[in-house]
């Protein structure tokens, strides 16, 4: 048995035996949801650990480089006049995907530990929980785009049902548009697959082939193909290739999310239950970044080249418009989901500076973000729970209620507003000094498009730093008045276990970001390197 | 009289030749005068047996189905009965998914409490499936003008009766009575069709004789008129739009199990009648009188379209179903599309496959929604709020049925939609024509649409809560394990499509 598959599907095989087990026992759900996860987490470290790095093990658009490999003949069928089908079951990791899967790893069991607080339909919820944790974890390791748009959409329905049948109040609302937002961008998603699948024939057999890493070769293309890299092809009058990429990014853009195309972020996420919101901002946004990285780069490097600039332009939009909407919010969590999109801007910005240090630090702040937004919905979570409030006008001076809860709010805030010694920081600077760097050598960035950015960071710094004012600090002022007061216990050791390794993640990041770099460095520089070719 | 004597003994040898390409069909006639004459003999309660001997009958043909597949290891196809009917790989797959899916309908028929209640008894109703079912056999397989015409009405006077079967019941009765008189009006367009048809070319032969050539001597203009009037009468079965008005009513109005019926099995066979139809003029290689691919990619967008923006606004869910499945009709077009280009057959096992699993998710919507109406008396979207925490089971294949309707993996619903989309994708490939695109975007755009008319069913059952809480008794659980078998079946095919593309 495959390591990977096993990674992949225990959470599915926890899940069915949920389903199997009478509702009789729903109290132990929790207990086999969280096993599951532990189960997983510890596949990713050990696989993290026996993780090979060096130039021979780059991947990107090297099959034989790839790791932990599996690759099943899956879908054979004869098509007749359009040759054979050929499907695989093809999983593998390289520098970008590992660091990912560990990230996905470690905040799913946050997430199961969040699931604390879920009452009713324990069943229903864990079950999907676990069906969505497959799916998660299969985006980032398929490397046959039929398997990669399987795991894709699978996620949708769960989470559509998580967001669904467990938020808040508008949830049936926020559901629904994250459901066709998604499946808008994923449709045409399918049509360009479709198309990449009837251009590209594998060299060995001959077939067509969904292979990502086959698709990356320009060699595969039939000359006659509609995405044919010298082929010059046109659909409704625009470059063929140019209209694949704009689609596939059009899809993950809405994923990650790239302002305009953000508006179900902030619904989704504050009505979703706090672990449905960890793995929406911890994990979903993330699939959108790998997205753009493994797809629409890996497959169409020379359109990302020219098209740079007005990637690195909606970057810059995310970062500042993300921003100054945080800025404007008296919800927590809503604040927390434009600063989301806000820091999400930086890794478009990074993949666009298309160099090394750039794409590095898109990697780099996609995994601290990853855990930063985690512990950020886990901490707005926490009050919610305790006094069903989560406006900010609503608190003041907590600080001396709760002590424990403000030290790691204090830690959250200052670690998302990129001060030195946390893994934001890392991840922000090392994007800026891409898109600085670019101007100079690959010159598809401008100057002013870094400096946007670092205005960002400050930006981020003011909504941050005013919230922690307003809730935490002064004399203690609630609105709830003496039945708040007794209700907001401080931290209970559950959620301390919880925020205790997310915190030291983002320090131990912060202060050693090698353990990431390390990883994703060979990936990162084949990346760029193999960009350059195809460009050429 | 005696001027034809020469000619009998060549005719009955012919006849003779013919019968084994027929086997299945006499099996299924022999099986009608069956059913029939038990009905008339045990009289009223004789519903259990004739069901028994419908159902069993039908396993007979599908075994004949099968062994025609011996037959055609000599040959691609065969002519025969004077060239009236066609019997090749397509028509035989088609063949055989119908009489799949019928033994799954006339199962379906007693388990529907509405229908079951009827003061007739259902004897009659199995009788009728299975002249039908006959007709349908008929359709997939004729390529003469004359046993189009037939098989087509033969199913429809079928269909009317099936229809009309509880017409004490209003709805019932004034369905049945819309659907005769759009029924009669457009398979008299057809046949007026067809008569201009036979006055150009000079015969009804589609595949030998002089038909295509006849008609190119013809202004072309008034080929066209003739070949829109057929048109209009295989648009009736097919439910495209224009052709469309009587889906609505009468999928409402009709006994549940008989909208399955009217679904599924017809519109495949009329599907495998419109392959028939086109095939003789997609081969023809002068044949530039009516661009076919044109007309059908304009009805194929436009029914994509209007099928499924309408159904949004549906709050029944028979009703929605119906605007649903001329969405469906519009995106099978799209393979019609793809096949109208000689050479290409991925686009006919892309159609099959699509048609199979549409059919079959469409048969298990409508179990379901018997299967709410029997325990709840629900017919409407919004009367099976929280019901899905009361029947989780058939909550659970509900949402994964629509989820095949939609067409979305891992369902044997997305893999249909992989396949047409690849069918016509590799036609667009090669000749660039813009059609072509439109119809991927309409596609992939009706698609989102269709999410949104689906999803509310399962937001209904999942996420809202019942407004009082009701005991309902609880109703025999046949329909249950059908429509937990359809999906457990759907996933499958969705998983491992080969399995059952291989044979496409």
């Amino acid at each position: 048995m495959n390591i990977l598959s096993l990674l992949i599907f225990t959470p599915l095989l926890f899940g069915l035996l949920i389903l199997l087990l009478p509702s009789a026992w729903r109290a132990s759900f929790k207990y086999i949801t969280l096993l599951a996860t532990l189960v997983q987490l510890g596949i990713s470290i050990w696989m993290y650990l026996h993780f090979k790095t060096g130039a021979g093990y780059a991947g990107i658009n090297n099959e034989s480089q790839f790791q932990f490999v599996q690759k099943l003949p899956w879908i054979n069928l004869n098509l007749g006049s359009m040759g054979k089908m050929q499907i695989d079951y093809f999983v593998g990791i390289d520098g970008i995907s590992v660091t990912l899967v560990l990230m996905t790893s470690v905040i799913i069991v946050i997430a199961a530990l969040a699931s604390w607080e879920i009452k009713s339909n324990l069943k229903g919820f864990f079950s999907l929980f676990l069906l969505l944790n497959t799916a998660l974890i299969g985006v980032f390791c398929a490397l046959d785009f039929f398997l990669f748009y399987i795991f894709y959409e699978l996620m949708l329905l769960p989470l559509y049902f998580l967001i669904g049948m467990w938020g808040g109040a508008r949830r049936e609302y926020a559901a629904i548009k994250f459901f066709l937002y998604t499946l808008f961008g994923s449709v045409f998603m399918l049509l360009v697959m479709v198309g990449l699948y009837l251009s590209v024939k594998d060299p060995a057999t001959g077939d067509h082939t969904f292979n990502i890493i086959q698709m990356m070769n320009p060699a595969n293309y039939d000359a006659n193909s509609v995405f044919a890299v010298l082929g010059h092809k046109t659909i409704l009058g625009m470059p063929a290739r140019t209209v694949g990429f704009v689609v596939l990014f059009i899809a993950f853009a809405i994923k990650v999310p790239v302002v305009p195309l953000h508006t179900w972020l902030p619904d989704a996420h504050v009505e979703a239950p706090t672990p449905i919101s960890i793995i929406l901002a911890g994990i979903l946004l993330k699939i959108g970044g790998y997205g753009i990285i493994r797809i629409c780069l890996g497959i169409f490097p020379e359109v990302a080249s020219s098209g740079a600039f007005w990637l690195g332009l909606l970057g810059v939009i995310s970062i500042i418009y993300g921003a100054l909407n945080a800025l404007a919010q008296r919800d927590l969590k809503r604040m927390i989901a434009y600063s989301s999109i806000s820091h999400m801007g930086f890794v478009l910005l990074g993949i666009a500076s298309q160099t090394a240090e750039g794409i590095s630090g898109a990697v780099m702040q996609m995994v601290s973000h990853g855990f930063l937004a985690t512990m950020l919905f886990f901490l707005a979570g926490v009050v919610y729970n305790r006094v069903h409030d989560r406006d900010i006008y609503n608190f003041r001076g907590l600080g001396t209620l709760m002590p424990k809860y403000t030290t790691f709010i204090m830690i959250a805030f200052f670690a998302s507003l990129g001060l030195p010694g946390f893994s934001a920081f890392i991840g922000e600077a090392f994007t800026l000094v891409g898109a600085f760097e670019s101007p100079s050598t690959n010159g598809v960035l401008p100057y002013w498009m870094a400096v946007c950015g670092s205005i960002g960071i400050l930006l981020s710094a003011a909504y941050f730093l005013w919230t922690l004012q307003r809730m935490f600090f002064g004399s203690l002022s609630l609105k709830g008045g003496d039945v708040w007061k007794t209700a907001l216990a401080d931290l209970n050791i559950r959620e301390t276990i919880t925020l205790l390794p997310l915190a030291l993640l983002t320090l131990v990041l912060g202060l050693m970001p090698s353990f990431v770099f390390d990883k994703i460095n060979d990936s990162v520089l084949a990346l760029v390197e193999f960009t350059k070719t195809v460009i050429r | 009289m005696n001027n034809l004597l020469p000619f009998l003994p060549g005719q009955l040898d012919q006849v003779l030749e013919s019968i084994p390409f027929f086997m299945p069909e006499i099996y299924l006639s022999v099986l009608f005068i069956l059913v029939l004459v038990t009905d008339i003999l045990f009289g009223k309660n004789s519903a259990w047996l004739c069901r028994i001997l419908a159902c069993a009958g039908l396993v007979l043909v599908i075994f004949k189905d099968l062994e025609q597949f011996q037959l055609l290891l000599s040959g691609t196809h065969f002519l025969f009965f004077t060239q009236m009917l066609l019997l090749h790989q397509t028509s035989l797959m088609f063949k055989l998914i119908i009489d799949v899916l019928s033994v799954i309908l006339l199962l379906y028929f007693e388990w529907d409490d509405d229908l079951k209640s009827h003061t007739k008894g259902l004897s009659d109703l199995y009788s009728i499936t299975i002249a039908a079912i006959f007709g349908l056999h008929l359709m997939a397989m004729s390529v003469n003008l004359l046993s189009i015409y037939l098989s087509v009405e033969m199913v429809s006077i079928a269909s009317y009766l099936l229809v009309a079967y509880s017409s004490e019941n209003g709805w019932s009765s004034e369905a049945g009575l819309k659907y005769v008189l759009f029924g009669a009006a457009s398979s008299a367009i057809m046949l007026y069709g067809i008569s201009l048809l036979y006055g150009f070319g000079g015969t009804l032969n589609l595949f030998t004789g002089n038909l295509l050539p006849g008609l190119l001597a013809v202004n072309p203009i008034a080929v066209s008129f003739a070949l829109v009037f057929v048109f209009v009468g295989i648009g009736f079965k097919l439910s495209y739009i224009p052709m469309h008005f009587w889906v609505p009513d009468i999928y409402q109005g009709a006994p549940t199990p008989v909208t399955a019926f009217l679904s599924s099995v017809p519109k495949i066979a009329a599907f495998g009648l419109l392959v028939n139809f086109l095939t003789p003029f997609i081969y023809f290689p002068k044949w530039t009188s009516f661009d076919f691919r044109l007309f059908l990619s304009v009805i194929g967008i436009i029914t994509m379209i209007a099928g499924n923006f309408a159904a949004t606004l549906q709050s029944n869910i028979k009703r929605m179903l119906a605007y649903s499945s001329i969405g469906h009709t519009g995106f099978a077009l799209m393979a019609i599309v793809a096949l109208c280009n000689p050479g290409n057959t991925s686009g006919k096992s892309a159609l099959t496959f699509y048609l199979a699993a549409y059919a079959l998710a469409n048969i298990g919507a409508l179990m379901l929604a018997s299967y709410f109406a029997n325990t709840t008396k629900a017919g409407d979207v919004n009367s099976y709020k929280g019901l899905g925490f009361k029947y989780p089971v058939a909550g659970v294949s509900f949402v994964i049925i629509l989820i095949s309707l939609t067409g979305l993996p891992v369902t044997a619903g997305f893999n249909g939609k992989l396949l047409v989309f690849s069918a016509v994708y590799s036609v667009y490939q090669q000749n660039h024509d813009i059609w072509l695109l439109l119809l991927m975007i309409t596609g992939a755009i009706t698609t989102v649409v269709s999410l949104f008319y689906y999803i509310k069913i399962p937001l209904n059952l999942f996420l809202r809560k019942p407004e009082k809480v009701i005991d309902y008794p609880s109703s025999a659980p046949y329909l249950l394990i059908a429509s937990v078998l359809i999906s457990l079946l759907l996933i499958y095919f969705g998983i491992f499509p080969d399995l059952l593309a291989k044979y496409f």
